[in-house]
C-alpha cells in the first residue's frame, strides 16, 4: 500500500465554455401525474439539462461517493475553465466537502452562451490543474516534516479528470501534449520551492461530452477505487460502492464469476451479490473481522437505499452471505454503522489456524479458583478509556491522555493481590473508601479526611472485636485468632498506603494516620517473654497513640485466653503468607522448629489442632502395621533402659522402670 | 501460520553421501534427520502449528494432511519410498491447492521445500518451467506467487560448492523472487553429514519457528506469555515507511474498552496469549498440547505446580469475559491491539490478542489512540454514573451523504421525487409552510449549483398553476405563499446576484391572515 498514490490528489477540470450551455437533449419530465390532480390539466413541458449541468452533477456525484468512502487523504481540487480558470477550493481537508463545492459552483453559474468561444479554452483549466498538483497537501507536508532527511520518500502523484468536448482525435492529442509539457515546465519550477513538489506521475482522464444524454457521462466516470456490491433480498436490491479489498478472498478464490453471473457495465464495475442474512447479530459480539471499509449507496436517495442506511444508522447490523462456486453459502460480510458512518466489515470465513486451542484453565494459574474476578472487573471499569480533544502542546508535561492512562494503571496496581485468599482489606467493605482514594494522583483535604475516618472506623471495629473476612483457604484449623486477624489486616493496609506515600504530602499523612492508629503488634510482649529473635518493626517508635494504650489491657486478657492456640495460629498465618508472593513480608516468621513443638494431645483440653490430630492418627495407623520396637514399648517417657537383662540376672524386678507389656 | 513440508523423494535423493568410516547415508536419510529435528522442535515449542507433509517426484502426494500430531508426521516421514524424477511445478501447484482448500487465500503459510538441488532435466524440470513462464495461458499459470501470503524456505541437502556447478541456485533464487522475495534458501555449510544438516535445520528453526515470548503488563501486574502464532513483521507503506515493524516483547495494557464500543474492529491477525512459567524457560507453555500423549510425568507435575500459582493472564481473561470488555494493548510506537476472551466452546475459552493496523488511528470510531485517557480526567464521567452512556463511537467531523439530505438528480426519478415533495406540501398550505419552504430552498440550492436555471423557471410555473387550481375552500394564505415562492424562483433563475445567491433562502411571505406564516419565518 502506498500512502501517496495517484488517488491522493484529483484535480477536476470542467469546461465552462459557451458550448457547454447547450442542451444535452435529454428531457426530464418533472410535472408528474398525481392522484389529486383535477381532470384536464395539461402537464408542463419537460425540462432539459445543459451539458454543463450534466458535467457538474456527475463530478459532484463523484465527490459525494469519494468523500463517503474516503473522507480523508483523498483530495479533490475543483477547477472551472472558460476565458480564464476558476479554482473553487484548495487541497485543504477543510475544503473537502460537497456543500462547499456546490456553493462555489452556484457562484460560477452556468456558462454564458453569448461569450466569444474564441476567448475560451479548457487549456486554462488544465494548466491550473497541473500547477495545483504541484502544490503540497497538508498530508504531504506533514509526512515530509516527520521524515526530515528522508523527506524525498514522500511522492507526488495525481490525476486530472477533465470534462470537455473534444473536437477530434487531434484535439485529444493536443490536450495530452499540453498537459505533458505543462508538467515538465512546472516540475522545473517546483525544484526551487518548499511548497511545491515535482509531479512524478499523472493520470489524465478525458471525458468527452456531447449532446445525447447523461448516460455517457455516468458510465465514463472512472471508478478505479471502488467496485459495485449489491445486496439482494426478496424485496429489494441496494447497490453499494466500497473499496475493492472487501472482496479479496472472493476474488482470489475464483468465486467472483461463477457460471451465469453477470458482470455489470462490461467489466467497468465488478458486482458481487450478497444476500441479507437472517441471523441477527448484536454489538456485544466480537466478530473476527479482517477489514472494514466505508460504503456509499449508488442511488443514495432511492427508497431501498435510504431504508437500509437508516436501519444501519439506527445502530443495527446486517450480516451478509456470499454464494460460493460449490453452491454453498457462507456469512462473509457485516454492514454496521459507527458514529454515523456505515462500514462493510469483512468477516473471516475460512478455517481458523487457532482452532481447538488449550483452555486457559489448563495453563499457568489455571487451577487457581479464587481470583478476584469481580474486583478486577471493577478495576477495568475504573480504567476505561475515553477520548480527549487533541489540544496543541499537550505533548509536553506528560499530558498525553494515553500516558496518563498508563500512569493511572501503574498507581492502581501498586498493591493488587490477585486472589481472594491473599487479601483481607479488599474483602472488607469498610476499607473501600480509603482503597479507592489512595490510588488517586492527588488527594484533596476532604479525601484525607475520608481516609482518616476509614482508619478510625477500623480502629473502632478492632475495639469491638468485629470479625474480619480473613481467608481460611489453605490454612489449618479455623484460621488465625481475632487479634492476629487485625494484625494481618493492619499490615496489609499499611503495605497498600505505603506504596503511595511518595505521591504527595497528603498521601504521607494518610500513612502517618495508619501508623498512629494501628494496634501495637501483640507479639512484642511475647517476643520478650519467649526471647525469640524477631524482625523489628520499622515503625516501632512512631506508634502507640492514646488509643492503643487503652486497648492494651484488653488485648492482654484476650491474649492469655488464647495462649493454648497460639502456636498453631502462628503456623497457620505463615501458611497464608507463603502462598502469596505479593503479600507483605510477614513480620514475625517463626522458625519451622515450632512444628515439632506440638503439644501432646491429652494435654490440650481445648480444640486440638489439625496437625496434632493428623499426627496422632498417622501414628496410630502406623503402629498397627508393625510390631512396635520392644525398647519403645518398654520405655517410660520415651526412655528405655538398656541392658535390662543384666539387672534381671542380678535379681532385679524386670518391670521396675517400665510399663507392663501390652 | 500453517506449514507445508514439501519433500523431494526423487531418485537423486538416494545418492550416497561420502562419510569417513561410518555407515553409508543417503541424502534422503540426512533430509529425514533434519525434518525429524524440525518436528521434534515443533512438538515441544510450537505445538499449535498445523503441518502437512507432501512428497513429490514427477507426481505429488499429500502424505499427511494438516495436523498437530507430530507422531503421525514423523511416522509418514520414516516410511517415505523412493520414486522417479523431480518435477517441482506440479508439486508447488499441489501445495497451492492444498493450502487454499484448507485455509482459504488470506491465511499466511510457510512452505518448507526439502530437496537435494537436482531439479530435473528437460520437460518438467524447474529450469524448463521458469523458461516458459511468460508464455502461459491463463489456466496454466505458474503456481508462484501463491494466492495466499507465503514464505518459501528451500532446504538444500547439498552444499553451496556442489550447487555452483549447475544453475540450481539461480533457478531457486528466481523461484524466491517469484514469491515476492518472501523466504530464504538454506544450503549445507561444509561437508554433508548429520551434524551439518542439523545446523542447517537449526537455522530454519531460528528463522521461522522460534516461539514468541513476551511480558504482558498492566501497571505493576504482569505475566510471562507466549504469543502464538508468532506475530510477523508488518510493512505499512513500502514508500514512505519501508522498514518492517515488529511488535514489542513488552506488551503494555493501556486501558479498557467495552466490546460494544470497540465494535468488531478490523484486525491484521489474531494470536493466542498463553501464560508461561518463567522457571521453565524456553520449554514452552505449560498447557497440554493437543494430540501429545508422551508427556513425561515430570513435565506433568511441573505443569500442575504452575497451574496452582496465580497468574495475571487468568485473572485478566476471567474479568474480560465476565465484563464483556477488551483491553487495549500497546504493541509498539503508534501500534495497538486488543486482548479479549475468545470462547472456542462452552467450556474452553482463551485469552486472545488481535493486532490492529499500525498507525495512530487504527479505528475511526475510537479516534487517535494517544488521545484516549482515563475517565477520571474527564469533568463528568463519560460513561454516566449508572453506566448508561458511552463516549464512543466518535462522530466524524462531517456527515456522510446518506446521513444528510443530499440532492442527486442524475436519475430523473430523483428530480421528480423532489418536485413532488414540494407540490405535496404546496397543497397543504398554510399548515405545511415550513416544510414547503425547506424543500423549495433545497431544490433551489441544487438547481443553482448545477446551473439548472430552467428547472427553477419550470417549478415556478408549476407553483403558479397550482395557485390557479386552488379550491375555493383553500386558506387565502396559500395563494399568497405560492405566488410569492414562484416569483422568488423566477428571480433566482435569472442568475441575478441579488436573488441567485447560494446562501440566500426564500422566506415565507408575511401576511395578515394568521400568525403561522410569520412564526414559520422565525424558525427558518
Amino acid at each position: 500500500m502506498k500512502m501517496f498514490s495517484i488517488s491522493h490528489k484529483t484535480a477536476f477540470v470542467v469546461d465552462h465554455c459557451p458550448y457547454m450551455a447547450e442542451s444535452c437533449r435529454q428531457q426530464v419530465e418533472f410535472d408528474m401525474l398525481t392522484k389529486n390532480r383535477p381532470q384536464g390539466v395539461i402537464p408542463l413541458a419537460p425540462v432539459s439539462k445543459s451539458l454543463w449541468t450534466c458535467a457538474v452533477e456527475c463530478s459532484m456525484e463523484y465527490c459525494r461517493i469519494l468523500y463517503d468512502i474516503y473522507p480523508t487523504r483523498k483530495l479533490v481540487n475543483f477547477i472551472v475553465s472558460d476565458s480564464e480558470f476558476h479554482i473553487l477550493n484548495s487541497w485543504n481537508q477543510a475544503d473537502q466537502s460537497t456543500q462547499e463545492l456546490m456553493a462555489a459552483l452556484a457562484a460560477v453559474g452556468p456558462p454564458n452562451p453569448h461569450e466569444d468561444p474564441e476567448c475560451c479554452s479548457i487549456l486554462h483549466g488544465l494548466m491550473a490543474a497541473v500547477e495545483s498538483l504541484c502544490k503540497i497537501t497538508e498530508y504531504q507536508h506533514e509526512a515530509r516534516t516527520t521524515l526530515m532527511d528522508k523527506a524525498d520518500r514522500v511522492s507526488n502523484r495525481g490525476r486530472i479528470i477533465c470534462i470537455t468536448n473534444a473536437k477530434s482525435d487531434t484535439h485529444v492529442r493536443m490536450l495530452e501534449d499540453y498537459v505533458q509539457e505543462t508538467i515538465q515546465e512546472q516540475n522545473k519550477l517546483a525544484i526551487s520551492s518548499d511548497r511545491l513538489m515535482q509531479i512524478q506521475q499523472c493520470e489524465l482522464v478525458l471525458i468527452h461530452t456531447y449532446p445525447f444524454g447523461e448516460e455517457t457521462l455516468v458510465s465514463d466516470r472512472p471508478k478505479k477505487e471502488e467496485e459495485q456490491h449489491a445486496n439482494t433480498s426478496a424485496n429489494y436490491d441496494v447497490e453499494l460502492l466500497h473499496h475493492r479489498d472487501a472482496h479479496m478472498e472472493f476474488i482470489k478464490s475464483g468465486d467472483l464469476h461463477p457460471a451465469g453471473s453477470t458482470s455489470r457495465d462490461s467489466g467497468l464495475k465488478e458486482t458481487v451479490t450478497l444476500k441479507w442474512c437472517t441471523p441477527r447479530t448484536n454489538s456485544v459480539e466480537l466478530h473476527f473481522c479482517t477489514g472494514a471499509y466505508r460504503i456509499s449507496p449508488v442511488d443514495v436517495n432511492s427508497r431501498p437505499s435510504s431504508c437500509l442506511t437508516n436501519f444501519l444508522l439506527n445502530g443495527r447490523s446486517v450480516l451478509l452471505e456470499q454464494p460460493r462456486k460449490s453452491g454453498s453459502k457462507v456469512i462473509s460480510h457485516m454492514l454496521s454503522s459507527h458514529g454515523g458512518e456505515i462500514f462493510l466489515h469483512v468477516l473471516n470465513c475460512t478455517r481458523s489456524t487457532l482452532e481447538d486451542p488449550p483452555s486457559i484453565s489448563e495453563g499457568c494459574g489455571g487451577r487457581v479458583t479464587d481470583y478476584r474476578i469481580t474486583d478486577f472487573g471493577e478495576f477495568m471499569r475504573e480504567n476505561r478509556l475515553t477520548p480527549f480533544p487533541d489540544v496543541q502542546g499537550s505533548e509536553v508535561a506528560g499530558k498525553v491522555p494515553l500516558e496518563r492512562a498508563k500512569r493511572q494503571l501503574e498507581r492502581h496496581t501498586r498493591y493488587w493481590p490477585m486472589i481472594i485468599s491473599q487479601t483481607t482489606i479488599f474483602n472488607m467493605q469498610a476499607v473501600v473508601p480509603l482503597a479507592s482514594l489512595i490510588v488517586k494522583e492527588s488527594l484533596t483535604e476532604e479525601d484525607v479526611l475520608t481516609c482518616q475516618k476509614t482508619i478510625y472506623n477500623l480502629v473502632d471495629m478492632e475495639r469491638k472485636n468485629d470479625p474480619l473476612p480473613i481467608s481460611t483457604v489453605g490454612t489449618r484449623g479455623k484460621g488465625p485468632k481475632r487479634d492476629e486477624q487485625y494484625r494481618i489486616m493492619w499490615n496489609e493496609l499499611e503495605t497498600l498506603v505505603r506504596t503511595h506515600m511518595g505521591s504527595s504530602e497528603r498521601h504521607q499523612r494518610v500513612l502517618d494516620c495508619v501508623l498512629a492508629c494501628r494496634s501495637k503488634p501483640p507479639e512484642e510482649e511475647d517476643r520478650k517473654k519467649r526471647g525469640r529473635k524477631r524482625e523489628d518493626r520499622e515503625d516501632k517508635g512512631e506508634k502507640n497513640g492514646k488509643d492503643s494504650e487503652s486497648e492494651r489491657s484488653w488485648q492482654e486478657s484476650e491474649r492469655l485466653k488464647a495462649a493454648l492456640e497460639r502456636d498453631r495460629e502462628e503456623l497457620a498465618e505463615a501458611e497464608v503468607i507463603k502462598d502469596s508472593p505479593d503479600s507483605p513480608e510477614p513480620l514475625n516468621k517463626k522458625p519451622r522448629l515450632e512444628v515439632e513443638d506440638v503439644q501432646p494431645a491429652e494435654k490440650a483440653k481445648g480444640p486440638v489442632s489439625l496437625l496434632t490430630m493428623w499426627t496422632n492418627r498417622i501414628n496410630t495407623a502406623n503402629s498397627r502395621k508393625h510390631q512396635e520396637f520392644a525398647g519403645r514399648v518398654n520405655s517410660v517417657n520415651n526412655k528405655a533402659e538398656l541392658y535390662q537383662h543384666l539387672k534381671d540376672e542380678n535379681g532385679m524386678d524386670p518391670h521396675e522402670n517400665g510399663k507392663a507389656m501390652r | 501460520m500453517p506449514t507445508v513440508v514439501l519433500m523431494d523423494v526423487s531418485l537423486s535423493m538416494t545418492r550416497p553421501v561420502q562419510l569417513d568410516g561410518t555407515e553409508e547415508f543417503q541424502r534422503k536419510n540426512l533430509a529425514v534427520h533434519g525434518l525429524t529435528m524440525l518436528f521434534e522442535h515443533m512438538a515441544t515449542n510450537y505445538r499449535l502449528e498445523f503441518t502437512a507433509l507432501v512428497a513429490f517426484s514427477s507426481l505429488w502426494e499429500l502424505m499427511v494432511p494438516f495436523t498437530r500430531d507430530y507422531n503421525t508426521l514423523q511416522e509418514a516421514l520414516n516410511n517415505l519410498e523412493d520414486y522417479d524424477k523431480t518435477c517441482l511445478e506440479p508439486a508447488l501447484q499441489g501445495v497451492s491447492n492444498i493450502v487454499q482448500q484448507e485455509w482459504g487465500s488470506t491465511c499466511p503459510c510457510q512452505v518448507v521445500l526439502v530437496t537435494d538441488g537436482s531439479l530435473g532435466i528437460g520437460r518438467g524440470s524447474l529450469r524448463h518451467s521458469l523458461s516458459t513462464i511468460k508464455h502461459r495461458s491463463e489456466d496454466k499459470k505458474f503456481p508462484l506467487p501463491f494466492p495466499f501470503p507465503a514464505k518459501l524456505y528451500i532446504m538444500c541437502i547439498a552444499n553451496a560448492e556442489e550447487l555452483q556447478n549447475s544453475d540450481t541456485l539461480d533457478n531457486l533464487e528466481q523461484l524466491l523472487s517469484l514469491n515476492g522475495g518472501e523466504g530464504q534458501i538454506f544450503t549445507v555449510e561444509g561437508p554433508l553429514c548429520l551434524k551439518n544438516v542439523q545446523s542447517l535445520f537449526g537455522k530454519l528453526i531460528d528463522q521461522a519457528y522460534t516461539p514468541f515470548h513476551a511480558v504482558l503488563r498492566c501497571g505493576n501486574l504482569s505475566s510471562d506469555v507466549q504469543v502464538f502464532p508468532r506475530p510477523e513483521p508488518v510493512i505499512m507503506d513500502e514508500e514512505v515507511d519501508p522498514a518492517p515493524r515488529t511488535i514489542l516483547t513488552d506488551l503494555e495494557i493501556v486501558g479498557f474498552i467495552e466490546i460494544g464500543d470497540i465494535s468488531s474492529p478490523p484486525v491484521l491477525s489474531r494470536h493466542l496469549v498463553l501464560p508461561i512459567a518463567v522457571n521453565k524457560g524456553f520449554l514452552g507453555p505449560t498447557f497440554m498440547g493437543t494430540g501429545t500423549t508422551d508427556e513425561t510425568e515430570e513435565e506433568n507435575s511441573a505443569n500442575q505446580m504452575a497451574g496452582k500459582s496465580p497468574n495475571f493472564c487468568v485473572l485478566l481473561h476471567g474479568s474480560l469475559k465476565v465484563e464483556g470488555m477488551v483491553a487495549l494493548v500497546q504493541l509498539g510506537p503508534e501500534w495497538y491491539g486488543m486482548l479479549y476472551s475468545q470462547a472456542d466452546s462452552k467450556k474452553k475459552s482463551n485469552l486472545m490478542m488481535s493486532l490492529f493496523e499500525p498507525g495512530p488511528e487504527p479505528l475511526p470510531w475510537l479516534g487517535k489512540v494517544s488521545q484516549l485517557g482515563p475517565t477520571s480526567d474527564a469533568k463528568e464521567n463519560p460513561y454516566g454514573e449508572d453506566d448508561s452512556k458511552s463516549p464512543f463511537p466518535l462522530q466524524p467531523k462531517s456527515k456522510r451523504s446518506y446521513a444528510q439530505n443530499v440532492t442527486v438528480w442524475i436519475k430523473p426519478s430523483g428530480l421528480q421525487t423532489d418536485v413532488q415533495k414540494i407540490l405535496r406540501n404546496a397543497r397543504k398550505l398554510p399548515e405545511k409552510t415550513q416544510t414547503f419552504y425547506k424543500e423549495l430552498n433545497r431544490l433551489r440550492k441544487a438547481a443553482l449549483a448545477f446551473g439548472f436555471w430552467d428547472l427553477l423557471k419550470g417549478v415556478a410555473d408549476l407553483l403558479e398553476r397550482e395557485c390557479t387550481l386552488l379550491p375555493d375552500t383553500a386558506h387565502p394564505d396559500a395563494a399568497f405563499q405560492l405566488s410569492h415562492a414562484a416569483q422568488q424562483l423566477k428571480l433566482a433563475s435569472t442568475g441575478d446576484s441579488q436573488y441567485a445567491a447560494f446562501d440566500h433562502n426564500i422566506t415565507p411571505m408575511l401576511t395578515d391572515f394568521s400568525g403561522s406564516g410569520s412564526s414559520d419565518r422565525d424558525r427558518m
